[in-house]
């Protein structure tokens, strides 16, 4: 195993000197390597081609090793050029890649259990065995059911209701998973990276120790992931986490998820999906904290006409097994009984323990993927490996970009963003423009299911870059890889615009959004801007700025000739808000070209006469004291609003385009219009 | 009643030399192109009427309907039809992911044909109502040239009214055309096929391009026994070579018969059924035999001859860059044009007209990068240059990179299909000249891909993207290393 160095380095004859000034600029030096290894890269490796390369030091790395030391200390003698602990994601790419790049690499990685623990694991790690595959596989099964239904509208009939058989699919989804890592295995070992079986330990900044035999090792990556973490509240033991909700001996008949991450609506969607009765217990009003808010509404509401039960604002406080076995969830709010399972889906944390050293205090020690809590997702571990190993190993100091990283949520339906949130976007740049377009897809209209897609576009007024894309829906996460290429790219609107649809399918949509929902703008200011297939301007300022505007070419309607429809005091409410704070403008000529002028305070005010009647008939009344601020009445107004059927699709506001002044986080609001 | 028009470039002039006209803009064909024209002509501004045949699902040559082929005989009939067939494929998918279906599975093609004409008639009216919220006078008749700013419209009741107009665009598109063997009567065409009365039990097809392998699919999916003919040695000619192996290899995996190199020489109608019979002598019986055969023009009752507008050989619009026939008055958008036969570029081509007639800012539609997509299954989709267009046009080295796998849920299903991704690559500018798939979800993919592409988008630009994990989609940001380097045809001079 102990790695045999050459004594002397091969200077001067093999290398021109070019070459050796780039290698002495090598920030991180390889210092031994063996000669044996040193050979069968030589071999395998395609020297034509890596004359071409961006890496001129890698295939050269062992001639220089005495010499980039300075002389400072004595070459010292290590087995490894890189130990990394732990073989998921982040680990196998950081380590192949390494020793394509000429290290001597070495892995060690738990034995294989689906289920993890203190001693099991498997080459493949989280998003292999435990995490995005199984879980995808989960998901197309559960999705069939949706098939099933759909499938009516499109003339197919069963003449037995379908079953659902778990343990077929638990066999056929463990037989993949083994084949899978399987196939890492492969990887690894094509690539000449040495795999260890057993635990990984730091002893020292260049020496590992597995199962009680000692490694030592110029680096050391750590990449040992994160595990599900469960609260510590009484009943505690009879609640599952992820990794065993992927193996479950049999299928729940009634589960009570609690969180209201990814983990949890994806498995809410995956046993609904395959029939078992879904209560999902989330702490906040609504599911997928940091998620853009308008698709937290959506995912929401798509998820509970499909039969998941939200209960929303409820903390568990203790699991309590009554004697028929079922378990009931106590929350802050009250207790649920007769679950057959409680998964908890509250957060993961960093398997830490194996590690007493931080990164930055032990140069020699590195860490990649989930362990450090960055962004936990399987292709940021990919790239963080690969980064790692382009700066050890290949002269090329790499940061990973975390910009414009898309990520998808497996939920029914699924949910797939790239950039930044409107809330995001706002804080960051201020002036925004949001396009959003919530349809019901042609396979709905068949199938006569209540599914909708949402589709969303935050675009940068001063640049008109596109900053956030959101979709939910059928394919979302396939839909958005493509438009993410365009986002890193730093692509416009326009160029969005630019591009002719592929028709007739979901994604065109995100190429024909013609005219903004809502405009975000920090200062009033003269706004011209066209205005297509709207019907209704909606105007949201504050108090001052209300009065504000002139708008000679349009009508301002009464509020309350819109809501005629509703009980008394909810107009009421809804009249005790709008003179003041909404206008609500009719565009009498349709589909025509229109700009306007909004004039800021200093402006010699144009009042429009009913608005300043309004404004002072409010005043002088006081038939309100005004305790919160006026957005946030707003908000209240818009959220009475909300609620069908005033804003359903159908409403007078399904064309309407809103206006905020200032710049709010209010999206939930324009989702209305 | 005639309202001013807000920009028509011609505002400066003197008024007196301004004819009184019954419309700004005549529009011949309320199809996707002419409806797009002729709204965006009116959000500009201009008066606009509209043409258009009575409403039903089979053309001919005094049938129609608001929203033309695009949604009553086109993309969204086959489309639910083609959702209608997944389902059977699907089903087999299931077993193997647990689920347990009873042997007696039913289709009922009435029922889905049923949803399928409520759902384009519902779409008509759609389409209708857009023309009036726009403002656009809808007429229901034929309407035919008569002079360069004169239409004539024959009413349903054969009366006959004629309108000026200062602009007239023809926006007739095109009907499915049948090749002329004996028997060919016998054959129906895409309409037909759209609203058979029964299910085909077996089906010859004759043709290699989309609408062919669109419907073999179709059938197929439906339980149908289908053999498809071509002249070609792979359907899809145009497409990327490789591409068009892969979709004959799925078709043939899906169990749908090829015939590459095979046409039809007669058709014989016989108790059994219709007796095909090929060039190759061989004899098939089918119930149905449709001809996906090409699309001719609807030109011919235009009276195009009387104003002295000229045609192309296959009887299309001749256009220039900005659809404008040799005629100043008379311009033409969509499939009558006969330039790329696609519903969101005849919207392209519409929306450019519009801008350029009445909104003061000529405009030429671009036609570079249009994405398309084949809704075979599994779908192919493509946007710019295919390997052997790429090598045509090439100065330089053209880097290849392909990914071919099996999709994640035929692990378990499975099933024997795999998928596969093709990014061409300029060596010298790094540009990503074209990219193609072939797989399920293949046109929702590349709606994004395309605009990457549109912008110019490099290799190095796609391998910064961060994947989304675990999609299909993610292999177009993480082919790594080059499948094969073509040099350039042209050998470079070096002095």
């Amino acid at each position: 195993m102990a790695a045999t160095s050459l004594s002397t380095p091969r200077l001067g004859s093999s290398l021109s000197s070019p070459a050796f000034q780039t290698l002495r600029n090598c920030k991180f030096p390889i210092t031994f390597l063996s000669f044996s290894h040193y050979t069968k890269h030589l071999t395998s490796r395609n020297f034509s081609h890596s004359t071409s390369s961006p890496h001129p030091c890698r295939r050269l790395t062992t001639a220089i090793r005495a010499e980039s030391t300075n002389g400072a200390e004595p070459p010292r003698h290590y087995d490894f050029d890189l130990f990394t602990i732990g073989a998921g994601s982040g680990g196998v790419r950081a380590s192949r890649f390494a020793s394509n790049f000429g290290a001597k690499v070495a892995v060690c990685e738990l034995p294989f259990a689906t289920i993890s623990s203190d001693s099991t694991g498997g080459v493949g790690g989280t998003c292999v065995l435990r995490g995005c595959v199984p879980k995808k596989l989960l998901v197309y099964a559960s999705k069939f059911s949706h098939e099933f239904e759909e499938s009516g509208g499109f003339g197919w009939t069963y003449e037995a209701e379908p079953k659902h058989d778990w343990s077929t699919l638990i066999a056929n989804k463990n037989a993949e998973l083994q084949r899978l890592t399987g196939i890492y295995k492969n990887i690894l070992k094509n690539a000449g990276v040495t795999l260890i079986e057993g635990r990984g330990k730091i002893v020292d900044p260049h020496t590992v120790d597995v199962n009680g035999k000692l490694y030592s090792a110029k680096n050391i990556l750590i990449s040992v992931g994160g595990r599900p973490f469960i609260p510590d509240i009484p009943g505690s033991e009879y609640a599952i986490d992820s990794d065993a909700a992927l193996d479950l001996p049999s299928k729940p008949k009634k589960i009570a998820i609690v969180g209201g991450g990814y983990i949890a609506v994806e498995f809410a969607g995956i046993f609904n999906g395959l029939k078992s009765d879904v209560h999902v217990f989330i702490r906040q009003k609504k599911v997928l904290r940091g998620f853009d808010e308008e698709v937290r509404d959506f995912v929401g509401e798509q998820m509970s006409l499909r039969g998941i039960e939200f209960h929303t604002e409820e903390m568990p406080q203790a699991i309590i097994k009554s004697s028929d076995g079922l378990l009931s969830l106590k929350t802050n709010k009250g207790t649920v009984d007769g679950f057959s399972h409680v998964m908890f889906a509250t957060g993961r944390k960093p398997n830490t323990k194996v590690d007493e050293y931080s990164q930055s205090s032990v140069p020699s020690i590195w860490a990649v993927g989930d362990v450090t809590d960055r962004i936990n997702l399987t292709p940021v571990a990919l790239m963080e490996g690969g980064a790692l190993a382009k700066t050890l190993f290949a002269n090329e100091p790499t940061k990973p970009d975390y910009s414009a990283v898309p990520a998808a949520v497996f939920s029914q339906p699924p949910i797939g963003q790239v950039g930044l949130t409107e809330e995001q976007a706002i804080e960051e740049f201020g002036d925004i423009d949001v396009y959003t377009s919530n349809f019901r897809p042609l396979k709905a209209t068949l199938s006569g299911l209540p599914d909708r897609v949402f589709m969303k576009l935050i675009v940068c007024a001063k640049t008109n870059k596109v900053l956030g894309l959101h979709m939910c829906g059928d394919d979302s996460p396939e839909i958005v890889q493509g438009f993410a290429v365009a986002v890193k790219a730093g692509l416009t609107k326009a160029d969005f615009d630019a591009t002719v649809g592929i028709h007739p399918t979901a994604a065109e949509e995100l190429v024909t959004m013609r005219s903004p929902t809502c405009k975000v703008r920090s200062t009033p200011s003269e706004i011209r801007f066209t205005v297509h297939n709207v019907k209704y301007l909606l105007i949201l300022l504050d108090q001052g700025m209300n009065s504000q505007i002139k708008m000679t070419w349009s009508k301002k309607i009464h509020a309350n000739s819109l809501f005629s429809g509703l009980p008394n005091h909810r107009q009421q409410q809804i009249s005790h808000y709008f003179p003041l704070f909404l206008s609500l403008y009719e565009i009498p000529n349709l589909d025509k070209l229109l700009s306007f002028p909004l004039f800021s305070s200093s402006d010699p005010p144009p009042y429009h006469r009913d608005s300043r009647r309004a404004h002072q008939r409010r005043r002088g009344g006081a038939t309100t004291t005004l305790t919160s601020s006026p957005l946030v009445l707003v908000a209240e107004a818009l959220e009475l609003l909300s609620s069908p059927p005033i804003l359903g699709p159908k409403s007078p506001f399904a064309s309407c385009l809103l206006i905020l002044f200032p710049p709010t986080p209010l999206p939930a609001l324009a989702r209305m219009f | 009643m005639a309202r001013k028009m807000l920009i028509d470039g011609e505002l400066d002039k003197p008024i007196e030399e301004e004819t009184h006209y019954d419309f700004d803009l005549f529009v011949i064909g309320a199809g996707s192109g002419g409806v797009r024209a002729s709204r965006f002509s009116a959000q500009y501004g201009a008066k606009v009427g509209i043409c258009e045949l009575p409403f039903h699902p089979i053309s001919s040559e005094v049938i129609g309907g608001v929203g033309g082929t695009c949604v009553i005989r086109g993309c969204v009939p086959k489309k639910i039809l083609v959702y209608g067939a997944s389902f059977g494929p699907e089903l087999e998918d299931a077993r193997n992911y647990g689920w347990e279906l009873n042997e007696k599975i039913d289709f009922n093609w009435k029922k889905l044909l049923h949803k399928k004409t409520e759902e384009i008639v519902r779409l008509n009216g759609i389409y209708k109502r857009l023309l009036s919220n726009a403002g656009v006078k809808l007429f229901e008749g034929e309407g035919r040239v008569v002079g360069p700013n004169e239409v004539e419209l024959i009413q349903l009741d054969g009366t006959k009214i004629s309108y000026s107009a200062k602009h007239i665009l023809i926006a007739t598109g095109s009907r499915a055309q049948r090749p002329a063997i004996p028997g060919q009567e016998l054959a129906i065409t895409s309409d037909e096929a759209l609203s058979l009365e029964e299910l085909p039990k077996r089906a010859v097809i004759l043709g290699g391009g989309y609408i062919a392998v669109e419907f073999a699919s179709i059938w197929r999916g439906m339980g149908a026994t289908v053999d498809l003919f071509y002249r070609k040695e792979l359907p899809l000619r145009g497409f990327d070579d490789e591409m068009r192996a892969v979709v004959a290899r799925n078709l043939e995996g899906r169990g749908i018969n090829l015939h590459p190199g095979t046409t039809l020489t007669e058709l014989v109608k016989t108790e059994d059924g219709i007796k095909v019979r090929t060039d190759h002598g061989e004899e098939i019986v089918a119930d149905v035999v449709l001809f996906a055969t090409g699309r001719a023009p609807n030109t011919k009752r235009l009276n195009l001859e009387s104003v002295g507008v000229e045609l192309d050989r296959t009887g299309a619009l001749k256009v220039d860059d900005y659809s404008r026939t040799n005629i100043p008055s008379i311009w033409a958008i969509g499939d009558v044009t006969n330039r790329m036969n696609l519903t969101p570029v005849a919207l392209m081509e519409g929306t450019c007209f519009a801008k350029t007639v009445f909104g003061g800012q000529p405009t030429a539609p671009d036609y570079g990068h249009i994405p398309c997509a084949v809704f075979c299954i599994p779908s192919l989709s493509v946007v710019g240059l295919s390997e052997e267009q790429a090598l045509e046009n090439a100065n330089g080295d053209v880097l290849v990179f392909t990914s071919t796998f099996n999709p994640m849920k035929n692990t378990v299903s499975g099933r024997q299909e795999k998928s596969i991704m093709k990014l061409v690559v300029d060596a010298e500018t790094d540009k990503v000249l074209g990219a193609s798939m072939c797989g399920p979800d293949a046109p929702e993919i590349m709606q994004g891909i395309a605009i990457a592409l549109k912008c110019g988008a490099t290799k190095a630009q796609f391998d910064s993207t961060v994947g989304i994990h675990p999609s299909a989609a993610e292999e177009f940001v993480t082919m790594r290393s080059v499948t094969r380097r073509i040099p350039a045809r042209k050998p470079k001079t070096s002095l």
